[in-house]
C-alpha cells in the first residue's frame, strides 16, 4: 500500500482534542429532519467530487456516478451523494437500464449527517480505483428520540448472483449492493425513513450476511485523502488501532457501538480460500464508457472472469465491515422484508410513502416485475440452525429498576405523577424496584389516577375498603346461608361449587413461594376471599382456572386485602375476556397473534400453517395468565408492570410471543415440529425465557411493525384499556366445573 | 380429563388423553404414573400439561406421552382441540364428589365428538383411598362404563393403587387395536407416531418419522 503515507491524516491526540467541542455538537444535532433534503438549507459546500461512481451490481460495468459532496450547516457536516441526472451507461429501456434507473434513486444519499457515521473504511489498491466503505452507526443514544435503521431486502429488486455450485465446494461468496437500507427515526412518535442500501454477501446463493454501510465509493478520479482531511476539518476522525484504513468518526465511547463490535459472527465458510468478488475493481476500466449490453450473457462471463482474479481485498473489507453488523441486518432482513412486502402488497404502506418518495415508487414498479423473473431467492436463511446463534440486538438496553430517589423526582409535593408518559416510558425500560410496586403498581393500574395526591389515595383506599367490605358480606351471608340446612344448601348448590373450585385452586397456586406456602397460611386463605369476593363483585364472570396466578403477584405486592382486591379489579378489566366463556377474548388474540407473526416472520407463519398450527394453540398459557407460569416470580412482576406502562403499545406481550417464537423458529422449523410436539416444546420453555433479552425484541419488534402491526389486532382485543359497557363479558353458564 | 399419547420407542408411538373435570386429581394421577409420587401440592393446570414414561407391552417398548388438560368448562374450546391426535383418554372423576360423577357424559360426549372414533377410553374413579368421604359407589361407576362402552377401575394417586394399571391397560387396549389392524398406524390422526425401526418392527419401517425419533428413544 505504497499510497498509505499519502493519505495519513496525522492521528493527532491534540487535533482530535480541539475537534472534541464541534463533534460533541454533532451528536446532538438532529438528523431525521435533515435527512430528508438533499442539501440543508443555508449550507456550506466544503468538499465536491465528481465521477464518484457506485457498482450496484457485481459486474463492474454497470455503474451509476454521481456528484460527492460535503455540505457544513452550523457545526453539522453532512454527506450527499447524488447520482447524475440521466447519466447513462445501460440505462436504455431495456429491462436492465430500468434495473439502473431504479438503482439510481435507491442508491442516491441524502444528506447523511456524519453523527450517523461510524467509521469510513478507506481502500487505495495499488491497481485499479480508490474507494471508501461509509459504515453507519445506529441506536445513538444522543437525542431525546430512539434512533435506530432499518433495513429492507428488496427481495424483489435485486439479481441474483448466478453462481454454479459445482467446483466450489468452500462455498461461494459473491456481494451485491442491491439492497435497501431505510433509516429510521422516531420523533413524536413518528417515524421518517431514508432510503440508501447496503452490501449484501451471498453464500451459496444464499443470503447470509448483510452489513449497515453504503456500498463503495469508488473515487474514479482519485480524491479520497481530500475526501478523509475535509472530514477530519469538521468531525472528530480517529484511525482504528486495529486497521490502518479505518478511520473512526465520533463517539467512540457510545456502549451500543461497542456492542456491536463485539457481535462477531462466527465466519460460517473460509472467506480467504473462496475465489469470488464482490466488485470488480480494477477490472474493468476499459469497460468504463462500455455500455453493457447483454445481461444473460454476462453470467458466465463472470463466473470466468472471477477465476482470473482470485483473490480480492476488496471482499475481505466487505466483509469485515459487514460481519459486524449482520447479526443486526439478519433479524432486520427476517423482519423488514415481511413488511415491506406486506405495505407493497397493499400499494404502499404509510411508513414507505414519507421520504421514498420516487425511488420507492420505482421500487413499487419494479418489484412485481422482478417477482416473476427472480422467484428463488428467499429472504430468510433457510438454514434454521444459523438463527440460533444469533441474537437480536435492537431494543434499547434496559435499564435498572426505577429506585426510590427517582420515583421521587416523579412526583409533585403532594404527590401527583407530574409526567405519566414519562414514567410509563421509565418503567417500560426498567421496571420498578420491589420496595416501592406497592404504590407504583396501584398508578399503572388505574386504581389511583396518576393525578392524585397523597392525601387522596389514603381517602380512596379507607372508602374501598369499606366497599370491598360490603362485596364481601354478600358471599359471607350465602355460606353461612348454605350451611343452615340442607333445603337452603340445595339453592346455593352454584354457588358452592364455585366456592369449591376457588378453595381446590388457591391451594394450588405458588405454593412454593414462602409467602404461600406451609398449612393454614393466611396469604391462601386472602387468596381465596378476595377470588370469592370478585366472583360476586362481576358475577358474570365469576371465577375462572388461572385467575389465581393473576391475583398471586398482586396480592404478593400490596400485602393488603381490600389493595389487592382493587387492583385485580382493575387488571380484570383489562384481562378479564381471557376468561370469558366463550374463549373469544383468548380467540381474538391468538388470532392477533397469527397476523403478527404473518407480518412479522412470513416464513414461520406459512411453517405453522402448513403444520396445521395456525389456531397458536401453543400460544395460550402465556397469553393467559401473562407468561406467569414461563418466567420466574420476581421476573413476572417486572414483565407486567412494563405490560401494563402500555408504552409502545397495549397489546405489547403479543409482540412478546413473537419474540419468542422468532428466537426459536430455526429449532421449531428445522425439528419440523408438529402440532404436539410444538405443544410440548413451548411448554417446556418455562423457566428458559430470558425476559430482558425477549423485552428487548418485543420492543423492536413492535416498533418494527408499527402501524402494520396495530392493524393485525382487531379493536378490543385484549387487553386493550377498559371498555364500559356491560356486554363485555359474555353471559357465564356459571358453570363452574 | 387426560389425553395420552402412547409413544412406543421402536416402531410406533401413541397418544393418550387424560380429561375430566377440575380438581379431580388428574395431575396427581399423572405424576404418580411417571414419577411414582404423590405431590399433594401441584400448580393447578393451565391449557396442557405432559407427562411421559416408557413401558413395555409384549416386550415392545412403548413410550406414552400424556396429556393432562385444564379441567375447567371455560377451557373447552381450546382442550378439544389437544385430543384430535390422542390414541387414549382417561376420563378421572374424584368418587368424593358427585359433581365430577355427573359431568362425565358432556365430557364423554365432547370427546367422542372431537377424537377420533377408535379411541379408548378409560374411565377412573379417582381417589379411592378416601372410601369414608365416598359420594359416588363402584357400582354407579361400573354402570357408566358399560353404558358407554369404556373400562373402569377406582384408583388413587395417593396410594397408587391402579395408576400403573389404569394407564398400562388402556396403553395395552391401544396396542391390541393396532395389532388388529384397527388403528392403522401410519395415520397420525390415530395418534400413533412410529418411532426408530431398532427392532423387528410391526410395520415394516412405514412413515419411520425422523422427527420423532429424538423423543422415542432418547
Amino acid at each position: 500500500m505504497q499510497e498509505a503515507e499519502l493519505h495519513d491524516l496525522s492521528d493527532d491526540a491534540d487535533y482530535a482534542a480541539s475537534q472534541q467541542q464541534g463533534s460533541a455538537s454533532i451528536m446532538r444535532c438532529d438528523s431525521g429532519k435533515k435527512s430528508s433534503s438533499s442539501e440543508p438549507e443555508g449550507a456550506q459546500i466544503v468538499y465536491l467530487k465528481d465521477n464518484v461512481t457506485i457498482h450496484p451490481t457485481q459486474f463492474a460495468s454497470e455503474r451509476i456516478s454521481g456528484r460527492l459532496k460535503l455540505i457544513k450547516q452550523g457545526s453539522s457536516l453532512f454527506m450527499t451523494w447524488i447520482p447524475y441526472k440521466g447519466q447513462s451507461t445501460n440505462a436504455r429501456l431495456s429491462e436492465k437500464g430500468f434495473q439502473l434507473q431504479t438503482y439510481r434513486n435507491l442508491y442516491t444519499i441524502r444528506a447523511v449527517p456524519f453523527a450517523d457515521v461510524r467509521s469510513i473504511r478507506r481502500h487505495t489498491p495499488a491497481l485499479g480505483w480508490q474507494y471508501i466503505i461509509v459504515v453507519l452507526s445506529f441506536g445513538k443514544e444522543t437525542s431525546d428520540c430512539t434512533a435506530f435503521t432499518m433495513f429492507d431486502c428488496l427481495q424483489a429488486n435485486f439479481h441474483p448472483p448466478r453462481i454454479p455450485s459445482n467446483g466450489n465446494k468452500g462455498g461461494v461468496i459473491s456481494i451485491v449492493y442491491q439492497y435497501m437500507l431505510r433509516t429510521l427515526s422516531k420523533e413524536d412518535g413518528r417515524f421518517l425513513f431514508l432510503l440508501c442500501d447496503y452490501p449484501c454477501i451471498y453464500i451459496n446463493e444464499k443470503l447470509c450476511f448483510a452489513g449497515l454501510a453504503f456500498p463503495p465509493l469508488y473515487f474514479y478520479n482519485g480524491g479520497v485523502r481530500e475526501f478523509l482531511a475535509t472530514v477530519k476539518q469538521h468531525v472528530l476522525l480517529m484511525r482504528s488501532a486495529e486497521d490502518a484504513n479505518v478511520f473512526l468518526v465520533n463517539d467512540f465511547q457510545n456502549p451500543l457501538q461497542r456492542t456491536l463490535s463485539s457481535l462477531e459472527l462466527p465466519r460460517a465458510v473460509s472467506i480467504a480460500s473462496v475465489p469470488s468478488t464482490p466488485v470488480s475493481v480494477g477490472e474493468s476500466s476499459s469497460q468504463q464508457n462500455e455500455e453493457r449490453t447483454d445481461v444473460s450473457a454476462s453470467v458466465p462471463q463472470y463466473n470466468g472472469r472471477q477465476r482470473q482474479k482470485g483473490h480480492d481485498p476488496a471482499r475481505d473489507i466487505s466483509i469485515q465491515v459487514l460481519e459486524k453488523f449482520s447479526l443486526v441486518t439478519k433479524f432486520a432482513r427476517e423482519t423488514t422484508s415481511q413488511l415491506f412486502r406486506e405495505t407493497h402488497s397493499n400499494g404502499f404502506g404509510p411508513l414507505e410513502r414519507r421520504n421514498s418518495n420516487q425511488s420507492a415508487l420505482d421500487y413499487s414498479h419494479k418489484s412485481s416485475e422482478y417477482k416473476e423473473d427472480v422467484p428463488v431467492q428467499s429472504p430468510v436463511d433457510p438454514d434454521p440452525l444459523e438463527f440460533d446463534k444469533l441474537s437480536l440486538v435492537w431494543g434499547k438496553p434496559r435499564q435498572p429498576p426505577l429506585g426510590l430517589e427517582e420515583w421521587a423526582t416523579f412526583l409533585d409535593s403532594e404527590g401527583r405523577v407530574v409526567d405519566p408518559k414519562a414514567l410509563r416510558k421509565r418503567i417500560f425500560y426498567g421496571g420498578v424496584e420491589h420496595k416501592f410496586r406497592k404504590e407504583v403498581w396501584a398508578i399503572l393500574l388505574g386504581y389511583h389516577s396518576y393525578e392524585s395526591t397523597y392525601a387522596e389515595r389514603e381517602y380512596q383506599k379507607s372508602i374501598k375498603k369499606t366497599e370491598y367490605e360490603t362485596i364481601k358480606n354478600q358471599w359471607q351471608v350465602c355460606t353461612i346461608l348454605s350451611s343452615i340446612s340442607p333445603g337452603q344448601a340445595k339453592r346455593f348448590t352454584k354457588f358452592r361449587e364455585r366456592k369449591g373450585l376457588i378453595e381446590k385452586d388457591v391451594v394450588r397456586t405458588d405454593r412454593s413461594l414462602s409467602f404461600y406456602d406451609g398449612d393454614d397460611n393466611p396469604n391462601v386463605n386472602l387468596l381465596r376471599d378476595i377470588l370469592l369476593t370478585y366472583s360476586f363483585y362481576n358475577f358474570d364472570l365469576g371465577y375462572c382456572q388461572g385467575m389465581s396466578d393473576l391475583l398471586s403477584p398482586i396480592l404478593f405486592v400490596m400485602e393488603d386485602e381490600s389493595e389487592s382486591f382493587w387492583c385485580f379489579v382493575e387488571l380484570m378489566e383489562r384481562l378479564g375476556p381471557n376468561f370469558n366463556r366463550d374463549q373469544n377474548g383468548m380467540h381474538s388474540q391468538l388470532f392477533a397473534l397469527s397476523k403478527l407473526v404473518e407480518l412479522l416472520d412470513r416464513p414461520l407463519h406459512k411453517y405453522f400453517e402448513q403444520n396445521d398450527c395456525l389456531n397458536y394453540f401453543f400460544c395460550f398459557r402465556w397469553i393467559l395468565i401473562q407468561f406467569k407460569r414461563e418466567l420466574e416470580y420476581e421476573q413476572t412482576m417486572r414483565l407486567w408492570e412494563v405490560l401494563w406502562t402500555h408504552y409502545l403499545s397495549e397489546h405489547l406481550h403479543l409482540y412478546v410471543c413473537v419474540a419468542i417464537l422468532k428466537r426459536y423458529r430455526g429449532k421449531i422449523m428445522g425439528e419440523q415440529m408438529d402440532f404436539d410436539t410444538l405443544l410440548k416444546f413451548i411448554n417446556e420453555l418455562s423457566g428458559q425465557i430470558e425476559l430482558d433479552a425477549i423485552l428487548r425484541d418485543a420492543e423492536a419488534l413492535c416498533i418494527c411493525a408499527g402501524e402494520n402491526g396495530a392493524a393485525c389486532i382487531p379493536p378490543g382485543t385484549v387487553p386493550s384499556l377498559p371498555v364500559d359497557n356491560g356486554l363485555f363479558y359474555s353471559q357465564q353458564d356459571d358453570e363452574v366445573l | 380429563m387426560f389425553a395420552i399419547l402412547c409413544v412406543t420407542t421402536c416402531y410406533f408411538s401413541t397418544s393418550m388423553f387424560i380429561f375430566v373435570c377440575a380438581g379431580v386429581g388428574k395431575s396427581c394421577l399423572l405424576l404418580q404414573f411417571t414419577d411414582k409420587r404423590f405431590q399433594p401440592v401441584h400448580d393447578l393446570t393451565i391449557g396442557v400439561e405432559f407427562g411421559a414414561r416408557l413401558i413395555g407391552i409384549d416386550n415392545n417398548p412403548i413410550k406414552l406421552q400424556i396429556w393432562d388438560t385444564a379441567g375447567q368448562e371455560s377451557f373447552r374450546s381450546i382442550t378439544r382441540s389437544y385430543y384430535r391426535g390422542a390414541a387414549g383418554a382417561l376420563l378421572v372423576y374424584d368418587i368424593t364428589r358427585r359433581e365430577t360423577f355427573n359431568h362425565l357424559t358432556s365430557w364423554l360426549e365432547d370427546a367422542r365428538q372431537h377424537a377420533n372414533a377408535n379411541m379408548t377410553v378409560m374411565l377412573i374413579g379417582n381417589k379411592c383411598d378416601l372410601a369414608y368421604r365416598r359420594a359416588v359407589s363402584t357400582e354407579e361407576g361400573e354402570q357408566f362404563a358399560k353404558e358407554h362402552g369404556l373400562v373402569f377401575m377406582e384408583a388413587s394417586a395417593k396410594t397408587a393403587q391402579n395408576v400403573e394399571e389404569a394407564f398400562i391397560s388402556t396403553a395395552a387396549k391401544i396396542y391390541k387395536k393396532i395389532q388388529d389392524g384397527v388403528i392403522d398406524i401410519s395415520n397420525e390422526s390415530y395418534g400413533i407416531k412410529l418411532g426408530h425401526q431398532t427392532g423387528a418392527g410391526l410395520s415394516g419401517g412405514r412413515d419411520g418419522s425422523a422427527s420423532q425419533a429424538g423423543s422415542c428413544c432418547g
